[in-house]
Order: structure tokens, then C-alpha cells, then sequence
């Protein structure tokens, strides 16, 4: 049985290095303090959000920011636990899918979280219910 | 813009982190972190060379029998510490220490942690409640000519936090909380228990196909492959949240050695209240593969 964590790694060195000369500077802490979630923000919409097909070609993670796009208000009630947390502007997960160089097209715990988000959100859990298991997994 | 921001950015950088007032010291400060299951512990000293000097310990120039010393050199040593740990099985609150020892010709020596620091070696601090204090036992080891402070062992649970000058040697045992719990009670185990068909697709369509049990051996909750998957063995279902449980491995010697979260989330599946089957989850929340139960 392929060990799949080795194979994984690479990957996320290689997507981390990328990300490091096409995203802009990021202050980062340590992942080691999980990040409080926050508030949802009152009419927060996904707007900075891109559609799926305007972020590579992908499908899975194409998935991911059209799941992100229909619930806003969840992924707003999120903190985000990859260490952006700490960066000037961020408010939550959200921050992390907006804009051309959202963090999230490069960064496999700002994808983990969103698919979790999203998949759980689909399956009816509450915003509670979401939070701890981003902690539980995560945090 | 950005391309030509970012070499600016580059020099800006480097420009700033020269030292204004770069000196040659003979101790170089030195800072040495650590983490161990999210327990930060820094060990920040100034670094003195033994310089063809043949008596360290023992020296009326250099450590005197007796003496109060920091091991280190010019400001005393600190030691800082995240989270709550154990050093030599006695209790250190998190914050940052000033270290000290009793430096004595035979027996035992005594390591105290001092609330105050910042404070320059010659004027250690007087015996108060407020220290934490125990008895460490030097030893020779190999020469070493700069007084190093090290983590040279490192278990899931702790390590050993050693500090070498000369042909001295001290070992503590450090121990931090853990941040997760390895074993379960045996009734919270058995709605797990049983066999399972495992299959995980792979590319281009191709599944595997294999069984996979989940036990409960030495307090754990476990799971392994049949046959045999040579990385995992048996390895520790470690629950992380109610049917959620992360993947921990174990080293040869049965001890725990990493756990895989959030790489790996085996989560459990119930019908109608029970158990009967399981998704294995990456960080990327992608499926790397299902099973069914069969018993």
C-alpha cells in the first residue's frame, strides 16, 4: 500500500513554495495556537470570491471555492488554522478564498478547511458543530 | 509591479537584518527552540569557549566549587517555556526562567529556575520559594569546547535537554503535556471493534481492495491492514472528536513516535447508532479510502 503522507508532503512543499513567489508576503505565526473563529460578519457575501474555473484547473479544488461561494456566511464564522491568522486584513477563513491571490489556491490547510466547511455545512451541521470539528481536526 | 517590487523587497530585507552594532564576543549569544507536541522550549544563552583552559569546573577563573552559576555566559541563561512541562519530573509553569546551578566537586549539583531574569551572571539570585529547584547529576561526556545546550532526544512525549562544557555533561528529562490522549477505556473501544472491507481508489479508476480490523490491544484503540501494511502495522486510533480518531504510529520499540493530524482522519460511520463503516480523510478533506464492516 502506497504511503500517501510522503507523497503529500512533496506536494505541499512544492505548492508552499510556489505559493511564496506568486502570493503576496503573509505574516505567519505558529500553528501551534489555534485561532479563535470568529463572528460572522452581517451580510458578508462571496463576492472576492473566484468561481471555481477561474482557479486552475483543478476540479477538486475548483470544487472547493464554489462551495466556499455558496455559504459566505459560514466560512465567515471560521478562524483559519494554517498561521495566516496573525496576517494584516485577515477576519476568517473567508479572507483566505478572496481575491486572485487568495491563500487558499496554494495552501493545503486553507483547502482541508474549506472542503470540511463545506462538505459538513451539507450534511446540516451548525456553525458550532463545524467549529469543533475544524478544532478537532486542525486546531 | 510586483516583479519589481519584490527583488526591492528582497534588498530592503537584508539590508535590515545587519546588525547595527555587529561585535565579536568571546561567549556568542545563541538561541535553541524546540518543539514537542506543541510545547515550545527555548533555551537562549550567551556561549563561553573553553580556550585551551584544562579546568572548567573546579577553576578559581572559570567555575568556582560551590558557585552559583549560570551556564552560559554575560546575561544568565533563560530557559522559556510554552506550556506546562516537567524537567527531572518537577513542575515548570510556563514563562521564562533564568537558570542556574550549583556547581559542587562531588554528588550532586542543584539546577534552579529563577523567576528574575535578565540578569548578569555575577549576581545570581538568593534561594526563594518562588525558584524551582532539584538535583541533576553531571557526568563526564566528550570534550566539547563551547558550552552547548541541546535536545539531542526527542520522544512523542518529551526529550532530554542536556547542557555540555568541557568534558562535563548534565541530562534532564524533559516532559510536556500531551495534546492528545493515546489510550481509551474499553467501553468507549467496542462499538469500533470488528472486521472491515477496505478499498481505496486510486488513479485512473483502479481500486484496492484489502480487510481492515480494528482492535483493542494495551489500552488502545487500534487498526491495521491484512495483509500487512508495512508502514502502519498496527497502528493507534487516537480519538480527536466523537467518532473522528487521527493515526498514530509506533516506532519498534512500541512507543508512539507521530500522529498523523490533520494528514489522516478516520471517521466512523453510524447507522441506526452503530458502527458500520469508515472514511479515511486527508488534510485536503479528500476520501483516501472506505470501509465497510463485515463482523
Amino acid at each position: 500500500m502506497q504511503h500517501p503522507v510522503v507523497r503529500r508532503e512533496f506536494v505541499r512543499v512544492a505548492f508552499g513554495a510556489a505559493a511564496a513567489l506568486l502570493i503576496p508576503f503573509r505574516t505567519t505565526r505558529a500553528m501551534s495556537a489555534p485561532a479563535p473563529h470568529p463572528t460572522p460578519r452581517p451580510g458578508i457575501t462571496a463576492a472576492k470570491v473566484l468561481r471555481g474555473d477561474q482557479v486552475g484547473n483543478d476540479p477538486k479544488l475548483a470544487a472547493i471555492f464554489d462551495g466556499v461561494r455558496t455559504m459566505p456566511e459560514i466560512v465567515d464564522g471560521i478562524g483559519c488554522q494554517c498561521g495566516c491568522a496573525a496576517s494584516e486584513g485577515f477576519y476568517s477563513l473567508l479572507t483566505c478564498y478572496e481575491g486572485e491571490s487568495a491563500m487558499a489556491r496554494g495552501c493545503a490547510i486553507c483547502q482541508g478547511q474549506g472542503a470540511l466547511v463545506v462538505r459538513l455545512h451539507r450534511d446540516g451541521k451548525s456553525l458550532d458543530e463545524i467549529r469543533r470539528a475544524i478544532d478537532a481536526k486542525f486546531g | 509591479m510586483r516583479c519589481t517590487m519584490r527583488p526591492l523587497s528582497v534588498i530592503a530585507i537584508a539590508v535590515l537584518a545587519c546588525p547595527a552594532n555587529a561585535q565579536i564576543r568571546a561567549s556568542e549569544p545563541a538561541t535553541v527552540t524546540q518543539t514537542i507536541d506543541g510545547t515550545k522550549i527555548t533555551m537562549q544563552y550567551s556561549r563561553p569557549r573553553a580556550r585551551g583552559r584544562e579546568t572548567l569546573f573546579g577553576s578559581p577563573d572559570v567555575v568556582r566549587w560551590n558557585e552559583v552559576w549560570t551556564p552560559g555566559a554575560n546575561y544568565a541563561t533563560t530557559l522559556e517555556v510554552s506550556k506546562p512541562v516537567k524537567l527531572e519530573g518537577h513542575p515548570v509553569k510556563p514563562g521564562t526562567y533564568s537558570v542556574w546551578m550549583v556547581v559542587r566537586q562531588s554528588g550532586e549539583w542543584t539546577f534552579v529556575l529563577d523567576p528574575n531574569v535578565r540578569i548578569y551572571h555575577m549576581f545570581p539570585p538568593d534561594s526563594s520559594d518562588r525558584q524551582v529547584r532539584f538535583p541533576i547529576h553531571p557526568h563526564d561526556g566528550p570534550f566539547t569546547e563551547v558550552l552547548t545546550w541541546s535536545v539531542p532526544e526527542i520522544r512523542a512525549d518529551g526529550g532530554t535537554l542536556v547542557m555540555q562544557w568541557g568534558r562535563t555533561r548534565v541530562d534532564m528529562q524533559v516532559e510536556v503535556e500531551p495534546s492528545l490522549r493515546i489510550t481509551m477505556d474499553e467501553a468507549d473501544a467496542l462499538p469500533y471493534l470488528g472486521e472491515y472491507t477496505f478499498t481505496r481508489n486510486r488513479r485512473a479508476g483502479a481500486t484496492v481492495t484489502s480487510k481492515f480490523f480494528v482492535v483493542y490491544e494495551q489500552n488502545t484503540l487500534k487498526g491495521y491492514w491484512e495483509p500487512d501494511d508495512a508502514y502502519y502495522h498496527h497502528f493507534a486510533l487516537i480519538r480527536i472528536a466523537p467518532d473522528w480518531f487521527a493515526p498514530g504510529v509506533y516506532d519498534e520499540q512500541g512507543r508512539i513516535y507521530e500522529v498523523y493530524r490533520p494528514d489522516m482522519t478516520v471517521e466512523f460511520k453510524r447507522e441506526e447508532g452503530r458502527v458500520m463503516s469508515l472514511e479515511i480523510r486527508m488534510d485536503n478533506d479528500f476520501v483516501w479510502g472506505t470501509a465497510k464492516r463485515v463482523h
